[in-house]
């Protein structure tokens, strides 16, 4: 009683930047790809000092993995560095629908930029605040260091104490969107 | 037979009811909320065209219980079967949320026990995927006496063949024993939620307002309560997580691990990155898991349970291509002492590589339990207890490297030669001691330091000889607690060869129905 | 008194940089040694090493334990100490200490240090020397009433700045009269963490100056001469990011009105050795004086090459009483150079520091090029000191021609390890204003729209490349084929125990 063999491989996987942005390229992926309706070869070289770099239109693009995580990329070209998640297409829907039902109702987390020692919390919980804001006083590499509030909108939890020490991406203060 | 006579017609014309009962409307429902069908999850997991359902035809009893009247699908809301996963034999079951809400009925569950039982007999591991809305209420106690059916063979199969959950959707009120009695459970972030009470009823008994997600969601599953040991971003990634992971499984628990080829680009054994790592300086931290990528094979280290207790690592590795379960202590967080929820981690880790003849390689460098009140009230000495007790019963090779500090109570804990470490290197920034030097010496030169004109520097200095003379890993060694310090730069070949050694170890407990380990 | 042995009490970039000197004049060079970087470049550049890597919780930091570096100093018989930059260099006790020791210092007198050190002694020495200076309070103010008091007279906006010390730490602008109170606390905090000085003292903020500093030089023979000017207005946070030599904004009748004003400062305070004397630069020409930092600078490499002198060199022959080898009449600035700062931040994520180890560093070489940098494969930038990985300085006959020569420096400055800065310094070369050498202090918050130069087709290769390289990881994982137990053969002792 098998069911009838069904393809589970897509043949497209996108490549989706921290601003949303969709790079599509067909399966399977060798190092060559589609850009402007012609197929370019991309090639991955080594120099001999060991760093990987592409030739594109004749010039040489130094390339990086900096951060890989299950499916969440930081790339560092040229120096400056790109953040992605790789998705099916199926898995690109999901994303968006998770992110529309979020929209609505989640708020915003600010997080801490880098390791410090909180020094001192200007917002309350339930107090409203303005983009732009001042929020923590975080000290870290010996500056006084201002967090400021990315929205405007409501407090809705703070995270932390004044004197406590944390580290970075620690969840600090989480704002509703006004 | 006749091709087109009526035995064959009738057969064609059946396969073509159960093919239509496939309901693209509530397809759609599921896709728009971000999840797979049933089926679809089932072309991820299995191998491409090996995958055999079984009971495809099956009903619930009566369409009308007299509580409510029940769909008569085929197959009850639960597809389960068996196929090949990398080319070995797996059972699983998949609840179809398409089909009542994916709820368990007698049947439905009934379906689960056969291929449970299916699986124990054959000596394969079971994979449950989850998404159903609990027991079916039309059903009444049936529904319940199904869950304890399962949860039965949950624990009959506990430790015989692996048992792996994948949450892909709700799980709640009883449905959740079934997961936390299986080996490991696999969540999807913000579409998958396992509790005992949903939110509803907290609401109505407390007057509590919690989301699903805030209340079980995969993120509250994988750091808070620990529930969930493996979370990923969508559905595809969890199912290809969990083909990942039967790849380090024997099928059951009278084989050893399948093993694997080294990648082409595996470089010699000779590590030199590992002598750096480890900071000089006892108190400078640093992540254990450059220590475990540098010796395990190439791209081979597979982290369980990263975002709980996270001052202790857990995962598996292969060394040489054979799989070994790795226990580590973590020293960027809470400095990598031992508490409640790193030893729960860490014991029930040891159990699963016990059971399932899996070899373990202990990376130490800890400081001690973490102290507080909090600690102390929660009961650590219970929970403490367990990590030591896994170890100590367990008859696996067991290898420990003493990367830094072991102190007190935790270096017994943690796989000591007395608790029946096969072998124990320890590498040369290793301080093996009753406790730290700056504890130590303020005990025992007590007197000195209150006679001393500069305290301080009198500590400082006594603590250094302390460091130097007592706690350094030779006087260990030269009394067979430590049966070699090593070249950090050479730990992988010498476990290596360690763990051949081991291969054949063969150790008998004293007979017994089974122990009482501390819970 | 010839030098025959100098300790640096510096580590990194500037470390290597005396060394080079050292190793001209043939003196016998130390450093130091600290637990927080045992493989440091530095210590393999020196004859010799002293060796403080031993103490692990020490309370005072290696660099800026005075006794400590004078003990090892004096029980080595070394005749000298270069501070470098930073740490103990404006210390006026670690050069006063030297001095009672017997060792020389290779920097000015402890009293210079100690009164171009105090903003507001510096200030009231500029006044009695004529030199032009900004309205304000005249010295520390006591607390924020004081401070509100005197903004409101000379009106906003207003800098606080802390008296003991400079490098943007401790400095606070104040836009408007409500926020004094909490920017002085934060300034005060901040002084006080930094510079064990929370004295704080007011003046008028000029908006967008331009910051320009001239290099002094002066042997103890009362001889001044100044080398010219550095522009230093690309700054972020009152750090510097990219200096320049000449600048762009200076004429030569201006350049010796400021130079005259530069060697007056040095000279109230019978100043001998290197020195920086720093001026803002008004949008009409009009410029006063800011501080003088008594010390070797990081940006010092820009004017050595125009110059074409060796300041260390020089702070070296001044410590041996040497007079200077030349007059003001002297010394040319001759072509142009620009030194890029290298540092190890996150430019995308507001310049946050990127620690971390740099794997692999690699750089053109050339002879309009010099990289001056403590950094080398494998080498580990910590928390514990700053993240500067190096200083490419770029020279050209003029300034279009450094500009062009930069831009090819830094597309093949390659490092890989952590995120640098390298794509902001391409990013102000694309920048016109920065082109026409218009620009001054609030470049960088106004001019620069975005921190870093991307190309549009760069975003399209790192996706290509991370889908390409999930797909590979994807396919080894399916693809490795496991070796299961079947039909191998188990030896019975095993197989004993498996059927027990």
């Amino acid at each position: 009683m098998a069911r009838s063999a069904k393809k589970k491989t897509s043949t497209k996987l996108i490549a989706l930047s921290a601003t949303n942005k969709a790079y599509e390229f067909k399966k399977p992926l060798e190092k060559r790809f589609k850009y402007q309706g012609k197929e370019v070869d991309v090639r991955l070289h080594e120099d001999p000092k060991g760093f990987s770099y592409i030739v594109w239109k004749n010039k040489k693009y130094m390339l990086d993995v900096i951060e890989k995580k299950q499916n969440r990329y930081t790339i560092m070209v040229n120096g400056v560095w790109h953040s992605f998640t790789v998705e099916t297409p199926v898995s690109l829907k999901r994303k968006r629908y998770l992110e529309k039902q979020a929209d609505s109702s989640a708020g915003v987390t600010i997080e801490a930029p880098m390791p410090g020692k909180i020094i001192d919390i200007m917002v309350e919980e339930g107090g409203e605040v303005k983009e732009g804001e001042p929020i923590i006083i975080l000290e870290a590499m010996k500056m006084q260091n201002e967090i400021n509030s990315h929205i405007t909108g409501i407090v809705q939890k703070v995270s932390v104490k004044k004197g406590e020490s944390v580290m970075k991406d620690d969840a600090l203060i989480e704002i509703k969107k006004a | 037979m006749d091709v087109k006579g009526k035995n064959f017609t009738r057969f064609l014309e059946r396969k073509q009811a159960h093919n239509d009962q496939h309901d693209s409307r509530a397809e759609a429902k599921q896709h728009s909320k971000g999840k797979l069908t049933a089926w679809e999850r089932l072309d991820i997991l299995f191998d491409e065209d090996t995958f055999e359902e079984v009971d495809a035809f099956v009903t619930a009893d009566k369409s009308d219980t007299g509580f409510g009247t029940v769909q008569k699908a085929f197959g009850d809301g639960v597809i389960i079967g068996h196929g090949l996963i990398r080319g070995r034999l797996t059972f699983a079951y998949a609840q179809d949320f398409t089909v009542m809400g994916g709820s368990l009925g007698s049947v439905h569950a009934a379906k689960i026990m056969k291929i449970q039982d299916m699986a124990l007999k054959m000596g394969a591991p079971m994979v449950g995927l989850i998404d159903s809305g609990g027991a079916r209420i039309q059903e009444g106690v049936a529904s319940l006496a199904g869950y304890a059916g399962i949860f039965h063979r949950n624990v009959q199969s506990s430790g015989v063949i692996p048992q792996i959950s994948v949450i892909l959707g709700p799980a709640a009120g009883g449905a959740v024993y079934s997961p936390s009695i299986t080996d490991f459970v696999f969540m999807t972030d913000q579409t998958s939620y396992m509790f005992v009470t949903g939110p509803n009823v907290v609401k109505e008994v407390l007057n509590e307002d919690v989301s699903f997600n805030d209340l079980g969601g995969a993120g509250v599953h994988s750091k808070k309560s620990g529930v969930a040991h493996m979370v990923f971003p969508d559905e595809e990634n969890t199912l290809m997580g969990v083909r990942q992971m039967l790849a380090y499984l024997p099928s059951n628990n009278m084989e050893n691990s399948p093993e694997m080829e080294l990648s082409a680009d595996e470089t010699a054994d000779v590590e030199e990155k590992l002598r750096e790592i480890v900071p000089d300086d006892p108190n400078k931290p640093y992540d254990v898991k450059d220590v475990i990528t540098h010796i395990v094979d190439k791209r081979s280290f597979y982290e369980v349970a990263e975002n709980y207790a996270q001052n202790i690592v857990i995962g598996f590795g292969r060394l040489d291509g054979k799989v070994i379960g790795i226990v580590a202590n973590q020293p960027k967080v809470l400095a990598g002492t031992l508490d409640i929820n790193s030893s729960n981690k860490g014991a029930r880790f040891i159990r699963f590589c016990d059971a399932f003849n899996i070899p373990l390689l202990i990376l130490e460098d800890v400081p001690g339990f973490l102290p507080g009140i909090d600690q102390e009230h929660n009961g650590i000495i219970r929970h403490g207890a367990k990590i030591l007790y896994a170890f100590a019963d367990s008859t696996v090779p067991r290898i420990t490297v003493i990367l830094r500090k072991s102190y007190g109570g935790a270096y017994c804990v943690m796989n000591s030669k007395n608790l029946g470490g096969d072998f124990n290197f320890a590498w040369p920034t290793a301080e093996i001691a009753v406790m730290g030097p700056e504890g130590a010496v303020a005990i025992i030169y007590r007197k000195d330091l209150e006679t001393s004109d500069d305290p301080a520097a009198r500590k400082k200095e006594l603590a250094a000889q302390y460091r130097n003379e007592i706690a350094n890993p030779y006087v260990a060694e030269e009394r067979g607690f430590i049966d070699e310090v090593i070249d950090p730069a050479e730990t992988r070949t010498k476990l290596i060869r360690a763990f051949e050694a081991l291969e054949t170890k063969h150790v008998d407990n004293p007979a017994r129905k089974h122990g009482n380990i501390p819970l | 008194m010839k030098i025959k042995s100098l300790l640096i009490a510096n580590r990194g970039e500037i470390a290597i940089r005396i060394i080079r000197t050292t190793r001209k004049m043939g003196i016998r060079s130390f450093v130091i040694k600290t637990a927080k970087e045992p493989n440091a470049w530095y210590l393999e550049e020196a004859d010799e090493i002293i060796d403080f890597s031993e103490d692990f919780d020490d309370i005072i930091p290696e660099f800026l334990d005075i006794e400590r570096i004078i003990k090892s100093a004096k029980k080595r018989n070394i005749d000298a100490i270069h501070p470098g930059y930073g740490f103990l260099a404006e210390n006026p006790d670690f050069a006063r200490r030297c001095e009672e020791e017997k060792i020389t210092f290779i920097g000015p007198s402890h009293d210079a240090i100690y009164r171009m050190g105090h903003k507001t002694i510096a200030k009231e020495l500029a006044r009695e020397h004529g030199v032009p200076l900004l309205g304000g309070s005249p010295g520390a103010v006591r607390d924020a009433e004081e401070a509100r008091k005197i903004a409101n007279k000379i009106g906003y906006p207003v800098i606080l700045k802390a008296a003991a010390g400079g490098g943007g730490r401790g400095m606070r602008v104040v836009e408007k009269e409500k926020n004094i109170e909490r920017m002085f606390t934060l300034a005060t905090n901040e002084a006080a963490k930094a510079f064990n000085n929370p004295d704080v003292f007011l003046e008028r903020f000029v908006r967008e100056p331009r910051h320009i500093e001239f290099q002094i030089l002066a042997d103890q023979h009362g001889n001044v001469v100044h080398l010219g000017e550095r522009e230093c207005s690309v700054q972020r946070k009152h750090q510097k990011l990219l200096e320049e030599s000449p600048s762009p904004a200076l004429t030569p009748a201006l350049r010796k009105k400021m130079g005259e004003a530069a060697i007056n400062i040095a000279k109230s305070v019978n100043y001998y050795s290197a020195g920086t004397v720093e001026f803002l630069l008004d949008s009409d020409n009009s410029f006063s004086f800011m501080e003088m930092n008594t010390r070797i600078q990081v940006e010092h490499p820009v004017t050595e090459m125009v110059t074409g002198i060796d300041l260390i060199e020089q702070m070296i022959l001044i410590a041996e009483g040497e007079k200077l080898p030349f007059t003001q009449k002297e010394i040319k600035l001759n072509g142009w150079a620009i030194e890029w700062r290298i540092n190890a931040e996150d430019v995308q994520s507001g310049f946050s520091p990127s620690l971390g180890t740099i794997e692999k560093i690699s750089w053109p070489e050339s002879e309009n090029i010099r990289v001056d940098t403590g950094v080398r494969d494998g080498s580990v930038i910590t928390p514990y000191y700053d993240s500067m990985i190096a200083k490419l300085i770029v020279y050209g006959d003029t300034r279009e021609k450094a500009m062009q020569l930069s831009s090819q420096a830094i597309r093949k400055f390659w490092i890989k390890g952590t995120k640098t800065t390298l794509a902001f310094c391409r990013a102000v070369l694309q920048n016109s204003n920065f082109r026409k050498g218009n620009f001054n202090t609030s470049f960088l918050s106004k001019e620069l729209k975005i921190h870093y130069h991307n190309e549009p087709d760069d975003a399209l290769l790192a996706a290509f490349f991370a889908t390409y390289d999930y797909a590979r990881e994807i396919n080894e994982n399916e693809e490795k084929p496991l070796h299961t137990e079947n039909g191998k053969a188990i030896t019975p002792w095993v197989l004993k125990k498996r059927l027990r």
